[in-house]
């Protein structure tokens, strides 16, 4: 198990890093993640939003509603965990505490 | 050579991490160590999207003088925003809810991992599997 596991960790890690060799420089300022949408968001979040930290502009006005999602996560991981961790009584739970 | 290295070695290190978080998940049979390789592996996923949002000589995508300007008229202001003046922002707000995520798994498994504990009074993946096997 310890050495089927360990080849494919191997292997995985062959292959990625095969597909690292096409990848853009580090701080490439072409590389395409740079070049295609996010100048769009730097030139216009003045204008849209009146707010001078994209990042937040973005979060909180253009994905809103991924942020609004994000808040339902959260919501639905602490009730996860309250409903989990909520000590039963002995009678009616069948899990001994 | 050299400055391949030098242009390509954040990726082997993300890919380093990525490695030990997975080789944890898949063998250590304590249940925190999982967890904590789950950790590792969703950390490596993050440093690799925040670095492909890295400019050489670039600052923090905070636009300046824009306070000021956003008064009283807009248009002059549009025109102004240089690019490649500014790490790309969206990376990071994708990592933002990315980090979100990450918390939110890490606290409902820890919270699983306390359920089994109370159970079976160990993290120890192949004694619960023995006494699920004896039930």
């Amino acid at each position: 198990m310890k050495t089927l596991s360990i080849i494919i960790q191997v292997l995985l890690g062959a292959a990625l890093i095969y597909g690292t060799l096409d990848m853009p420089k580090w701080g490439d300022p072409h590389s395409p993640a740079a070049s295609h949408v996010s100048p769009y968001y730097l030139q216009h979040s003045i204008e849209h939003t009146a707010t001078p930290n994209v990042v937040t502009s973005v979060l909180a006005d253009y994905r809103g509603y991924d942020t609004l999602g994000e808040t339902t996560v959260i919501f639905t991981a602490g009730m996860a965990c309250i409903l989990l961790l909520k000590r039963r009584d002995k009678s009616q739970g069948k899990r001994h505490v | 050579m050299f400055d391949f290295i030098v242009d390509h070695y954040n990726y082997w290190t993300y890919i380093g991490l990525m490695i030990i978080g997975f080789y944890a998940m898949m063998t250590k049979r304590n249940l925190i160590k999982k967890i904590i390789g789950m950790n590792i592996f969703q950390s490596a996923i993050i440093f690799f999207f925040i670095s492909s949002s890295v400019k050489k000589g670039v600052t923090v995508p905070i636009l300046e003088h824009a306070h000021g300007h956003a008064a009283h008229g807009l248009e002059h202001v549009t025109h102004a925003v240089d690019a490649m003046q500014y790490a790309n922002p969206l990376p990071h707000v994708l990592m933002l809810t990315a980090i979100v995520v990450m918390v939110a798994t890490l606290g409902v498994a820890l919270a699983v991992a306390i359920m089994i504990y109370r159970k079976y009074h160990t993290l120890e993946e192949d004694e619960i599997i023995m006494a699920i096997k004896r039930d």
